[in-house]
């Protein structure tokens, strides 16, 4: 057993009361500031720092999440099961896609000379870096304002919507998920046409609020984006309904989502350049 | 001055781990926080006021990796190390178990006092739904990995040359 140390305890404890008013200070000054000011200007630069080390992490762990897939397909061959979930992936999108193309057809074709322009200019970007902590669900790539990424451009992967740039540095950018609980976006259910908010949820799926108890919604209804608010494009494929359910005395509807694009296994991914660069409803840094 | 080194270079190795392996390791959604167990680590061999200083950096540079607010994780870091140095103070052994379980118990405090702020800041959702899927899977992951790396994190941290087998630290 060892004896106890006489610390200067009274110098401890006035060095913790300096510590922890300096930590409320830097709150206070990052809630303050504007995205130019000096804890902002920080943590850009520690992500244009880090942005690098976490792209070595990427490399190097590679080969061990290659093998845990592996693993985790065993039973087919890991050829045919990329060939098949890829197919599928594809095919869902594109039904999707032709869906909504076909609705947006039939509503439009009666007004003549309207058309509607989705031609957005995409950036490619592998993804360098996966969520560091548990508290947030962000990722980050490796394009920057270098490439012309700002703050609030859409995030696209293979199979759908992913989130939104929040924090960009010169050559990195730093993209907020649609299941993180600050994530916020106007969508609409492709056959209903029922409008609501899609919002992350720190304990599970994300779920679609604001949709009336009197709207009538199946499991596998195709989720998209509306539009509204500026922030994302009009019918950019979000998910689909995993669930609902609903109180006697419920306004709304407790719809949760099954994600077409999550971060699992995805490494490069598509911002629409353009489209939209308005911080979403959970705010921008 | 002579420990600056060492601890500087612990911290920043945390950084590094978190930023590039922890995301890679991270099950079900649950990344375990490097810079705790550094932290614990630091105020257990070094106490009190080592344990607040170098809490307050690593919870600094832990906030600024994220988007979350920038100052919450640097007090709580700064509270926890300066508790579980004045634990060493007051009641350190030279065994396993105890260390361990003051790592347990911080990592449990840290993180339900991380999620608290975050709530109160409206930044981390309702804090129920955080305590069954962030705070409580958190901590039993981060008790697992201190319990393989805290002999040899404190191995390298601990000021008295002497005590060098795994067997005495451990």
């Amino acid at each position: 057993m060892k004896l106890p140390e006489r610390d200067t305890s009274t110098g401890s404890s006035a060095l913790l009361a300096a510590l922890v008013v300096l930590a409320l200070i830097i709150t206070t000054v990052y809630y303050r500031e504007a995205d130019t000011g000096p804890v902002h200007s920080l943590r850009r630069g520690v992500k244009a720092m880090t942005a690098p080390i976490a792209s070595g992490g990427e490399v190097i762990t590679r080969p061990f999440r290659s093998t845990a897939d592996w693993f985790s397909g065993f039973g087919v061959r890991r050829e045919e099961l990329e060939v098949l979930s890829a197919q599928n992936a594809e095919l869902r999108a594109t039904v999707a896609e032709l869906e909504e193309a076909r609705q947006e057809n039939e509503r439009l074709t009666d007004l003549i000379g309207f058309v509607e322009a989705r031609e957005f200019e995409a950036v490619g970007a592998h993804v360098i870096g996966r969520p560091a902590t548990s508290w947030e669900h962000v990722f980050t790539i490796d394009r920057g304002t270098d490439d012309g990424i700002e703050i609030g451009m859409p995030v696209l992967g293979a199979n759908g919507l992913l989130g939104q740039t929040v924090l960009v540095t010169g050559r990195s950018a730093t993209v907020r998920l649609l299941s993180d609980r600050r994530s916020g976006v106007a969508a609409l259910l492709q056959g209903t046409r029922a409008e609501g908010i899609v919002s992350g949820a720190i304990d599970g799926p994300m779920e679609l609020e604001f949709v009336s108890v009197d709207t009538t919604v199946t499991i596998g209804d195709v989720v998209l984006t509306s539009g509204l608010g500026g922030v994302y494009p009009k019918g950019l494929l979000i998910g689909e309904v995993s669930s609902t359910q609903a109180a006697d005395n419920d306004l709304f509807q407790r719809i949760q989502l099954l994600p077409a694009a999550t971060l699992k296994g995805i490494e490069e991914v598509v911002v629409l350049v353009g489209a939209g660069t308005i911080p979403d409803l959970g705010g921008g840094e | 001055m002579r420990r600056t080194l060492p601890t500087a270079a612990a911290i920043l190795v945390a950084m590094v781990l978190q930023v590039a392996i922890a995301p890679h390791i991270a099950i079900g959604g649950v990344v375990p926080n490097m810079f705790l167990l550094v932290v614990v680590t630091l105020a257990l061999v070094e106490g009190p006021a080592a344990g607040a200083t170098s809490g307050f950096v690593a919870g600094l540079l832990f906030d600024l990796l994220g988007t979350a607010p920038v100052g919450p994780g640097a007090l709580v870091l700064a509270v926890a190390g300066f508790i579980a140095g004045a634990l060493h103070a007051h009641m350190f052994a030279e065994g396993w178990r105890l260390p361990l379980s003051v790592l347990f118990i911080t990592s449990l405090a840290t993180e339900i006092a991380y999620g608290f702020m975050l709530s109160v800041l409206s930044a981390g959702g309702p804090f129920w739904d955080a305590l069954t899927h962030v705070i409580l899977p958190g901590t039993v992951y981060n008790a697992v990995l201190a319990f393989l790396v805290y002999p040899w994190l404190a191995r390298f941290l601990r000021r008295d040359p002497q005590m060098t087998t795994f067997h005495r630290l451990g």
